[in-house]
């Protein structure tokens, strides 16, 4: 029997920084993974917001490719908009963390269990947790703990069995393609994003570079405006014209929850994490920072959460998801609401905003200015998104 | 039913995600399954790489 306090299901960012600090705080932690290596291949842009990592983690230097100190917006009929003032961001080697993540998870005295996909999971009549997967050699595995939390990914299923409804609307997942691109036109501290109907429907096109002349070249359409495969044949025709006879590597898929966050994110013992919670800033579908902090927030509630006898206070559990709504909940709620607004603009509009923006001085324009610019010509939608914001 | 080319499916949940019927899982490859497919095609039009399709049942 493998009897544990804690199990946490998907070692991705958010189920490796669960499994850490659940361990942290004195419990037994097994931690589940489906693959056998979490994190390859690397689904991400690898970009990330200096402020939204440090909040929860110090990085690591070999974490980190390369440092962005501009950005461009590139509007659909091709205006340019150069934002000069960009937040200090960086671009990561996901590999490389994601593995060091689920290694420091290990060090703390977590159990790293991995080639086993969890295919479903029960509350037992003793008010504990049981899950069953599959492991390596094709048998059947049970697990049983006082406390589950789930950080399967975007493609969770599990929550399903805790009566959560976690199947999205097509308009609220992006859908990706993406591939490294190697070329001598790689500015290598600049993040491009292209946007348009033409670009990227209902999504952008990013750009970001990762040091030695490569970059991160992907690009999301909203699922109720995507065809089978369309995101890899706008990626394909995208790089051939852009960086044409360059050397693509990689090419991959995959898909960004761009809806509100779940609710609750607390049931009995079973807590939701990242994407499987789908916490995921729905304007850029940035989902690593809110990982991170989700994770590290919902393993220490839940260490701390066991009775003296063994069994689990539930409703302690709920500190977690008060923390994230004070901390990110409110901050992604406004970028859903953003989200909703931008996906009724059309190309025109994108035209109109980057052109008056296209003559302001580059230093001064940062990502708040682009938004102020769009609500200032459109006011009836800035009411729309404010009524969206409470 | 929906069926899927393994040799299009690069294993990245983005189906799982939209499916309302739970008939996606992802084992050590994706399978769908034909009891709980509700032949809606949200899955097909969402997949990045185009590796699901419906076909006729026979
Ligand atoms: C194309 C793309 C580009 C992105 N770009 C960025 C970016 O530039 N910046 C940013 O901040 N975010 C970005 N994101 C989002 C970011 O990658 C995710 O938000 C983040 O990885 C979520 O972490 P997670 O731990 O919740 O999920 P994941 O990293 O997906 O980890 C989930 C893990 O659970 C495992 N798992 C799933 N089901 C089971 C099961 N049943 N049993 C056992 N294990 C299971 C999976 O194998 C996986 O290892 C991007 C996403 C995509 C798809």
């Amino acid at each position: 029997m493998n009897d544990y306090d804690i199990i946490v299901v998907g070692a991705g960012p958010a189920g490796a920084m669960a499994a850490m600090s659940a361990a942290e705080g004195g419990r037994r932690v097994c931690l589940i993974e489906r693959k056998a290596k979490a994190g390859v291949p690397v689904r991400c842009g690898e970009g990330v917001g200096y402020r939204g990592l440090t909040l929860t983690l110090e990085p690591r230097p070999e974490w980190i490719r390369a440092t962005v100190t501009r950005a461009r917006m590139v509007s659909p009929s091709g205006i340019a908009v150069d934002i000069g003032n960009v937040d200090k961001s960086w671009v990561l080697d996901r590999e490389r963390m994601d593995a060091d993540l689920v290694g420091m998870a290990v060090e703390k005295g977590a159990e790293l269990i991995a080639s086993t996909p969890i295919v479903s999971a029960e509350k037992t009549w003793s008010n504990r947790y049981r899950a069953v997967g599959v492991d390596g050699k094709g048998a059947e595995v049970e697990f049983t703990a006082g406390c589950l939390i789930l950080a399967d990914g975007v493609e969770s299923r599990l929550a399903r069995c805790f009566g959560w409804e976690t199947a999205l609307r097509p308009s609220d997942i992006e859908t990706c393609a993406f591939a490294r691109v190697k070329s001598d036109c790689i500015e290598p501290d600049c993040c491009v994003f292209y946007t348009g109907r033409a670009a990227a429907p209902g999504g952008y096109l990013w750009i970001f570079p990762r040091g030695g002349g490569e970059a991160n070249v992907g690009l999301g359409v909203i699922g109720s405006r995507c065809r089978a495969g369309l995101p890899r044949e706008l990626l394909l025709s995208f790089i051939n014209r852009q960086f044409p006879g360059s050397k693509v590597t990689g090419l991959h898929c995959g898909g960004v929850p761009v809806g509100k966050w779940a609710r609750p994110l607390v049931r009995g013992g079973v807590m939701l994490v990242g994407d499987a919670a789908r916490q995921v800033n729905a304007i850029n579908g940035a989902g690593l920072a809110y990982s991170l902090y989700a994770g590290k927030a919902a393993g220490a509630v839940a260490a701390k959460s066991f009775r003296s006898d063994g069994s689990v206070n539930h409703k302690a559990l709920l500190e977690y998801q008060r923390a994230w709504a004070k901390n990110f909940g409110k901050q992604q709620e406004r970028s859903f609401a953003l989200k909703e607004f931008i996906m009724s603009a059309d190309d025109a509009f994108l035209d109109k905003i980057a052109e008056s923006l296209s003559k302001e001085d580059a230093r001064k324009v940062n990502y708040l200015r682009v938004f102020m610019r769009a609500f200032a010509s459109k006011p009836a939608l800035l009411l729309k998104a404010f009524r969206l914001f409470k | 039913m929906t069926v899927i080319d393994p040799k299009r499916c690069d294993e990245c949940g983005t189906c799982i995600s939209v499916c309302p019927s739970d008939a996606i899982v992802i084992e050590r490859a994706v399978s769908i399954s034909a009891l709980k497919c509700a032949s809606c095609g949200a899955c097909i039009s969402v997949c990045p790489f185009g590796a699901l399709s419906l076909e006729e049942k026979k």
